[in-house]
């Protein structure tokens, strides 16, 4: 098929990163607002700007609000539809789990349920959520959406498409294909040292687009490989599901004589008992923590068997001050309080799998880093979408001659996943802003402000991008730029309005969380109408016959 | 770019089944290797969880390198065969093996 090893490799990365190109965007960007999804969520949920705390009373504040929690409405919704319509009976709570970071000013809390009646599967389970104020105990209302760690953070992994995981699954595929791009790209190139200095935006745009795709890629080919790989090896249990079909009875086996060894209870007794002092066993973890050097606060509180003389305790540790994910975790007898595990250092390979896993998930505290996770997933947009840039200049002329129109349709789904996916972005914000607090199901309606906004983007792409089959720029560029920085101005400006918060009070009082988010809208309005500006005047030049041009859309395109 | 003349132009069935073999074949050769490394650590004395993480840790670099293999191979037969075929024979001996890990 191919004459040779670079030019399979061509044709390749042309077209399988292309197709899979619009998928690696939302990763990619959605991937970079996720560095910041907690900031986000201040954001969106303005009696949430508060500090972050650290993990309140279980014995006196969180176990009276367990106790209370029932299973949700759509996790009920699912069981049911399990079981064949029927309503779904549980046992009270078999489990809870309570969930904060240092950027955390509220608490997540989880509880679980056993479904009764169920019988094809006797381990069936409905969940319960609910987030508080561990300042006063107070439930938030659970119809907020958390914009960063509820919307922007899971559409990165799974594009909100969770039906038979296919959006895992189209991720997965993008991730592998992000891989097999940046080894093709470094094959096809070969001239690898020179392209990190080689950026010529006075060239033609096919030149500037290509040399910037060349330097994003390769300056960033260390982060794009690693957050390609890890991605992959976080869901592996998703591509790969081994232990739950043909190897489950091996890895059944092993749970249990895991639990065991460990003393921790695989199925609760069916005895009742009380519940000892949580706190207590917290205060313990925390000084045996200190004892080996690490002391921390506490990231993650499980209770399992609720109840039940097998029950125990779980405390991990908030992991703030290493890369690796080990939580250092310490389990307790319930009933008496008694240590009945300190989890020993991982293995080598578990070791490796952590501080990837880690590296990825960033729970470490460090902001500089945390910045440059976040121009990494830049550079990688930058790198995708100069990729579309330089396809479609590359053929656009040789289509125009020819009559057909692929060039201005890959033109058009490449405005739709640049500008329109930074405008569906924005929109969200300016829609979480507007819409009335008291409104049923308010989560429900950002979400659609989203997709309609990315929508609305898409026809406007597909109708302004028509000058591409005479070989021109596309409007619908230039449009959707000002569109952006429209909307990111209205943002801040909202902000401001419904709650108060401009920037010189959150600046002034060092609230970055909501300063941050504002700047970065700002920053994005500026860069969108230089962009906006700049692709007005290449219109303009590149009307004229022969024009030489004289402009950078390629950087334009990005923004 | 090479200079090349490419040789005779492909058909839409041979693109199709190279794509195929690149994605299907490769996740099949993945999926065997899988189970059959886990399988045999197991059978060989090592931890289920610690061989699960290792393969984990490898698979998707074999898949990198299966994967830009079906484009790069000459023979796209040779390409089914092996990824399809020794797919499909590691994940024969892994279920060969599973009954005695359980015992």
């Amino acid at each position: 098929m191919f004459s040779s090893f670079r030019l399979s490799m061509t044709w390749m990365h042309t077209w399988v990163g292309l197709v899979l190109g619009y998928v690696l965007m939302v990763c990619f960007f959605f991937g970079a607002l996720s560095v910041f999804d907690r900031e986000i969520d201040r954001w969106a949920i303005p009696e949430t700007r508060f500090e972050p705390q650290t993990l309140p009373s279980y014995d006196t504040m969180l176990r009276p609000i367990f106790e209370q929690m029932q299973p949700s409405r759509e996790s009920l919704e699912e069981a049911s539809a399990r079981i064949g319509g029927r309503t779904p009976e549980f046992t009270p709570a078999a489990g809870f789990g309570a969930y904060t970071t240092h950027r955390d000013p509220v608490l997540e809390l989880y509880s679980e349920y056993h479904v009764t009646n169920n019988p094809a599967d006797p381990h069936d389970h409905v969940y319960g959520y609910a987030t508080i104020d561990p300042r006063t105990g107070r439930q938030l209302p659970d119809d907020q959406l958390k914009i960063g760690s509820e919307f922007f953070y899971p559409l990165h992994f799974s594009l909100h498409f969770e039906w038979l995981d296919i959006g895992y699954w189209l991720v997965g595929i993008a991730a592998l294909v992000m891989l097999a791009a940046l080894v093709s790209g470094v094959v096809i190139h070969r001239k690898i040292f020179r392209e990190f200095f080689t950026f010529r935006p006075n060239k033609q745009t096919q030149r500037s687009a290509l040399d910037l795709h060349n330097l994003t890629g390769v300056v960033g080919l260390p982060f794009h490989f690693f957050f390609a790989l890890t991605g992959l090896i976080v869901f592996a249990g998703i591509y790969f599901p081994v232990g739950h079909t043909m190897l489950e009875p091996v890895h059944e086996l092993h749970e249990q004589r895991e639990a065991a060894a460990k003393g921790l209870a695989f199925d609760p007794a069916g005895v009742p008992a009380p519940i000892a002092s949580v706190d207590a066993m917290v205060e313990e973890a925390k000084r045996r923590w200190a004892a080996r050097d690490m002391s921390g606060e506490v990231g993650y509180l499980g209770v399992t068997h609720v109840g039940d003389a097998n029950s125990y305790v779980s405390v991990y540790r908030a992991g703030t001050d290493r890369v690796t994910l080990t939580g250092q975790g310490i389990h307790f007898n319930a009933t008496t309080g008694a240590v009945i595990l300190e989890e020993p250092s991982p293995s080598a390979v578990e070791g490796i799998t952590d501080f990837m896993t880690g590296l990825h998930l960033q729970h470490f505290r460090h902001w500089m880093l945390r910045w440059l996770y976040v121009m990494g997933g830049l550079a990688g947009c930058a790198c995708i979408a100069t990729g579309f840039i330089f396809f479609v200049e590359k053929r656009k002329r040789q289509h125009a001659k020819a009559g057909v129109s692929g060039a201005r349709w890959a033109d058009a789904m490449a405005v739709t996943a640049v500008t329109g996916m930074v405008i569906a972005a924005v929109a969200i914000l300016v829609g979480n802003r507007l819409l009335p607090a008291g409104l049923a199901d308010r989560g429900v309606w950002e979400e659609r402000i989203f997709w309609f906004a990315w929508l609305a983007a898409l026809l406007h792409a597909a109708w302004r991008s028509a000058p591409v089959q005479q070989a021109r720029i596309a409007p619908a560029w230039r449009e959707q730029c000002w569109a952006i920085a429209v909307l990111a101005v209205a943002a801040v400006l909202l902000n401001w309005i419904t709650t108060g918060d401009h920037l010189i009070t959150t600046i002034g009082e060092g609230y970055w969380p909501v300063a941050g988010v504002d700047l970065s809208l700002l920053v994005s309005a500026a860069i969108a109408a230089f962009a906006a500006r700049k692709l007005r005047l290449r219109e303009l030049t590149a009307t004229q016959p022969a024009g030489r041009t004289v402009d950078t859309a390629a950087e334009a395109a990005h923004a | 770019m090479a200079a090349s003349a490419s040789t005779t132009a492909p058909t839409a069935l041979q693109v199709i089944s190279r794509i195929a073999a690149s994605f299907l074949g490769g996740w099949l050769f993945v999926w065997g290797l899988t189970v059959f490394g886990i399988s045999f650590g197991v059978w060989a004395g090592a931890d289920y969880h610690q061989m699960e993480s290792l393969m984990y840790l490898l698979a998707f670099v074999v898949f990198l390198v299966v994967f830009l293999w079906a484009y790069a191979a000459a023979s796209l037969k040779r390409v089914w065969y092996v990824l399809a075929g020794g797919g499909a024979l590691m994940t024969a001996a892994a279920w060969l093996l599973i009954p005695s890990l359980t015992a």
